[in-house]
Order: structure tokens, then sequence, then C-alpha cells
């Protein structure tokens, strides 16, 4: 009976330890941007394409790394959907349940490749291509950090996509077989119809996962403070607090800024996985 | 005739984009191996990193040790936390509103950033407590990073236990702690270690949390946790910063996607080995 009391006690307090933690960093962040909005004002955040944060008259505008992240997360998904939704369709309907034991492992492989390597092989082979062949001075772009963040977050797109229509092919196939449908007619007006909403739901979660991604895109954007353009260098917020936190002293205005940046792209994050799970609400009824 | 071509048109479209899926992941992993595979062998592995720049000679022992000691630490700390609030969340918490706000605040930091997170260890962990860039920092702030990761999958694999078993067990007078100890973690082991390997590889490749935090351009072998360290994911960040890939380069990063690779392999065959019982 005692051990069974300590053991209830350790394990309520190894969980008030965690939630502690996890709460606190949520509080330390929110904490830590006052200073730079009561400096800028929300509204002045957003307001420029300036962001000078050291200086005798620091303007902190963080619009042009907000469109950034946005344009070459979107780029990603818009560059990886069609292909993972594909691959999901190949690997669900048409690949054998054998064929399909063999390459879904290759996918789980391909998401659990460190990032720093998809920015390693997208500076020689994606960049370098660019530099050859469009006669760029500079490869390193947003269609660049596009093409590189499509080809991370591909696997998390296969996978959901997958994994949705392979439980329908199964719910249906006795019937629609029975009912001698053809395989075709049944991938087009039955199972991608159903797979809508999950798709839906895979490409916002991708899309997260896209903007907090740091090391990959940093590698390969240029990382100047500009306003996306496709060809064009440009700096998401993961990368401005990577390459900017080591040289802000604490305290200082700028180190308060970096904080509000980080804030900013926790609360879009978070506006997007309420969409994911709006969406797998809607999916469910 | 038109259905039939729409039908092509399908065919067409998800067997070009599962070659191209493929391709991509073939391209990655071969390039790497067949680039880096020839640069690798013991002198490499054993040998401390040389030259200027530096690591255009010599080998990348203390980055090896370095990346281990991180997700050493990371582990540690992570799946003692997550595997005790699982088990909290599963068996003793009796309150839906708290289960509700325990579960948001996995899920918020499970949605953090990793870059943030490593903000948040640099100002906290480095500065403030004073730990300095040292493996302890980096280990902590991975392991924040793994923890969602880790509480998410055991809390998972512990509401598949049979209800039925838990409940013949209490009915027979044994405790809580017994049956949890062992029944529970004796049925869910196998699944546990996997996701604490999984998330191991995962803290290993992440570079992101460390940069500021742990993880420095040379150092040798970290000795205790409170010194900082070299690891494979920065050494290759730093460098293809320094410029045009050399084979120690490659070197390095086939050593790192091995490792992964192994972490996750030996994950991955031990769920299917269990499941082949």
């Amino acid at each position: 009976m005692k051990s069974d009391k300590a053991f209830e006690l350790i394990i309520k307090m190894f969980t008030l330890v965690s939630v502690t933690i996890l709460g606190f960093i949520i509080f330390f962040i929110g904490a830590e941007s006052i200073p730079a909005f009561r400096h800028s004002g929300v509204a002045g955040f957003f307001a420029n394409e300036r962001w000078h944060p050291i200086g005798a008259e620091p303007v902190l505008s963080i619009l042009p790394m907000v469109l950034a992240t946005v344009y070459v997360s979107f780029l990603a998904v818009a560059i990886a959907l069609p292909i993972g939704v594909g691959t999901a369709v190949f690997l669900s309907c048409i690949a054998g349940e054998s064929a399909r034991r063999v390459l879904k492992p290759f996918i789980d492989l391909m998401a659990g490749l460190p990032s720093v390597v998809f920015g390693f092989m997208g500076l020689i082979v994606v960049v370098g291509y660019f530099e050859r062949h469009f006669s760029m001075s500079s490869g390193e772009s947003a269609l660049a950090g596009g093409i590189v963040l499509a080809i991370m977050i591909l696997p998390y797109i296969v996978s959901t996509c997958d994994t949705t229509m392979a439980g329908i092919m199964k719910s249906y196939k006795i019937s629609s077989d029975s009912l001698g449908v053809s395989k075709w007619h049944m991938v087009r007006y039955l199972v991608l119809p159903a797979a809508k909403r999950s798709v839906l739901a895979g490409a916002v979660l991708a899309l997260a996962r896209g903007m907090g991604e740091t090391m990959a895109v940093m590698m390969v954007i240029g990382n100047s403070p500009l306003l996306p353009r496709l060809l064009g260098k440009c700096e998401t917020i993961p990368a401005l607090i990577a390459l900017e936190m080591g040289g802000a002293p604490v305290g200082s205005l700028h180190y308060h800024a970096l904080f509000a940046a980080g804030l900013i792209l926790i609360i879009m994050r978070f506006a997007v996985s309420m969409a994911v799970w709006r969406i797998k609400r809607g999916a469910d009824l | 005739m038109d259905k039939k071509s729409k039908y092509t048109r399908l065919l067409l479209w998800s067997v070009l984009s599962s070659a191209l899926t493929f391709a991509v992941i073939f391209f990655i992993i071969g390039y790497i191996l067949l680039k880096g595979g020839g640069t690798v062998n013991a002198e490499f592995l054993l040998d401390s990193p040389k030259g200027f720049p530096l690591g255009s000679s010599g080998g990348i022992y203390p980055a090896i040790m370095g990346s281990l000691a991180f997700t050493g630490v990371a582990c540690s700390v992570a799946s003692l936390l997550a595997i005790s609030t699982a088990i909290y969340l599963k068996f003793y918490c009796s309150s839906r509103r708290l289960y509700n706000i325990v579960s948001l605040v996995i899920e918020s930091t499970a949605g953090m950033p990793s870059i943030v997170l490593g903000l948040f260890g640099y100002t906290l962990f480095v500065l403030k407590m004073g730990f300095g860039v040292s493996v302890l920092s980096g280990g902590l702030v991975l392991g924040i990073m793994i923890f969602p990761f880790i509480e998410v999958r055991v809390e998972k694999r512990l509401s598949e236990i049979e209800q039925e078993m838990l409940l013949s067990s209490y009915a027979l007078g044994v405790s809580r702690y017994y049956t949890i100890k062992r029944l529970v973690l004796r049925e869910a082991l196998p699944d546990i270690i996997s996701s604490v390997a999984l998330a191991g590889g995962f803290a290993m490749g992440a570079t992101a949390p460390i940069i500021l935090t742990g993880a420095v351009i040379y150092a040798k072998a970290p000795e205790s946790v409170m010194s900082p360290a070299m690891a494979l994911s920065y050494h290759l960040y730093v460098l293809v910063g320094e410029g045009a890939p050399t084979e120690y380069v490659y070197g390095t990063s086939t050593v790192l996607v091995l490792l992964i690779l192994a972490i996750n392999g030996a994950a991955m065959l031990f769920g299917i080995m269990k499941r082949g019982e």
C-alpha cells in the first residue's frame, strides 16, 4: 500500500513538472514579447517593410518575414500536394498489398531524415541547378525554399492521404467489386471525393509544419528581409530568429523583437492548426 | 471513350507522381551514401576534425559523441516525464477538465516551432539559469521538443490495453500501482521503447534547437553534461556554410543519415517483430 501511494505521488509530481514547464514556455514567450509590442504597437509590427532592430531609432516591422513565411510554405504545399495525393492514390489503390508494404516504409524513412540534410541537398542540387541554368547570380530564392520544403512535407501529405484512402478502399471494395464497378470508376467517383476532407487536413497540417521549418529553408532562401518574390531572396520568421538570436543582448529591444517574432509565428501556426481541427471535426460528422 | 481517357489520365497522374516521390527519396539517400560512403572509415569515425577551414581533414569523433550525448539527455528527461504524464492521464486523472487542460498544453507544445523552443532555452537555460552553452541546455530543449511526440504515442498505446484485463486485475484486489507495473507496462513496453527510439532519431537530426543552446563549432567529446559539445547536424550546417562541399562534408552527412536510419529502423523492426509474434 505504501508503494502504491508513493508511485501515485511520483507520477503526479512528474506530470505537474511537465505541465508547469510547458505552460511556462508559452507564458515566457508572451511576457518577453511585450516590450517589443509596446515599442511599435501591434499594428506597427505589420506597418512597413523595414526591420532595423538596432540603431538610434529602431523600426520593427516584421511584415516581410511574415509574408515570406506564408509565401514559401504555400508554395511548398502547392508543389507537394498534387504529387503527394497522386502517390497516395498509387499506394492505396493501385499498388498491391505486398508492393505497398515494401514502399510505405520508404515514405516514413524520408520523414525521418534531418532537415539539415534536406538543406544541404537543396543547396547543391536545387540552388546549384538555378545558378547553372537560369543565369541567376545566386540561386538562393523563395522558389528554391519552396521546392526543398515541398520535398520535406511530401511524406506527411502522402501518409495522411494514404491512410484515409486505404481505409475507404477497404470498406467499399467488396460492395464495389460485387456491383461490377471498375477500379478506376471507384477511385475517381468514390475514393477521391470521400478523401477530400482528409486531403485538405493533410495539406493544412503540412502547411503548419512548413511554417515552422528552420534549417532546410534557411539554407536555400538567401535570408534578406525583402518582400517575397518567386526568384528573389527572402527570409522566413524561423530563419530570422535563428540568424539573429545570437547577436541580440538580453533585454535589448532587438531581443524582445525576436521573441515577438516567435510569438507571431506561434499564433500563425495555431490559426492553421485550428483550421485542421475544424476540417477534421467536419469529417467526423 | 471520354471516360477511358479520363481514367488513363488518373492512372498516369498517380504513377508519375509516385515515380517522382520515390525517385526523390532514392536520389537523396543514394547521393549522400555514394558520395560519402568512401570517406567513412575507422580514422574518420575516431579522429577529431582538423585543418583550416575546420573539417578539411581529420574525423568527426567529437561530433558523433556530442550527438549521442544530446540525444541521451533529451531522451532520458523527456521519456521519464512523458511516460509519467501518459500514465497519469490514463490511470489517475479523474477530472475531465484537468485532462483537457493538460492535453491542450501538450498539444500547444507540439505545435511550437523548434527554433522558438531554442530561443526559449537560450534565454532561460543558457543565460538566466546559468547552465551555459552545454549538453544539458541543448538536451533539455531537445527533450521539450520530443516530449509531446513520446507522450502522445505512449498515451495512445496505453488506451489500447484491454479494459477487461484492467478490470479483472482491479476486481482481484490488485492495487493500481501493481497493475500498472506488472500488467500495463509489461504489455506496452516494446511500443514505449520504440516511441522513445523514434523520438531519439528526431532529436538527433534537429539542429535549430541546439544552435545557441548546446552545439559549438569545435569541442572535444563531451566529458560532462555541463560541457559544450559538437553535434553532427550542427557540424554539417557549419561545414555547408564554409563553402564548396568536400568529401568530408558528404562523409559527415552519411554518418548522420546512417545513424538516424539505424535508430528509426531498429524502432520499426521492434514494432514489426512484436506484431509478428
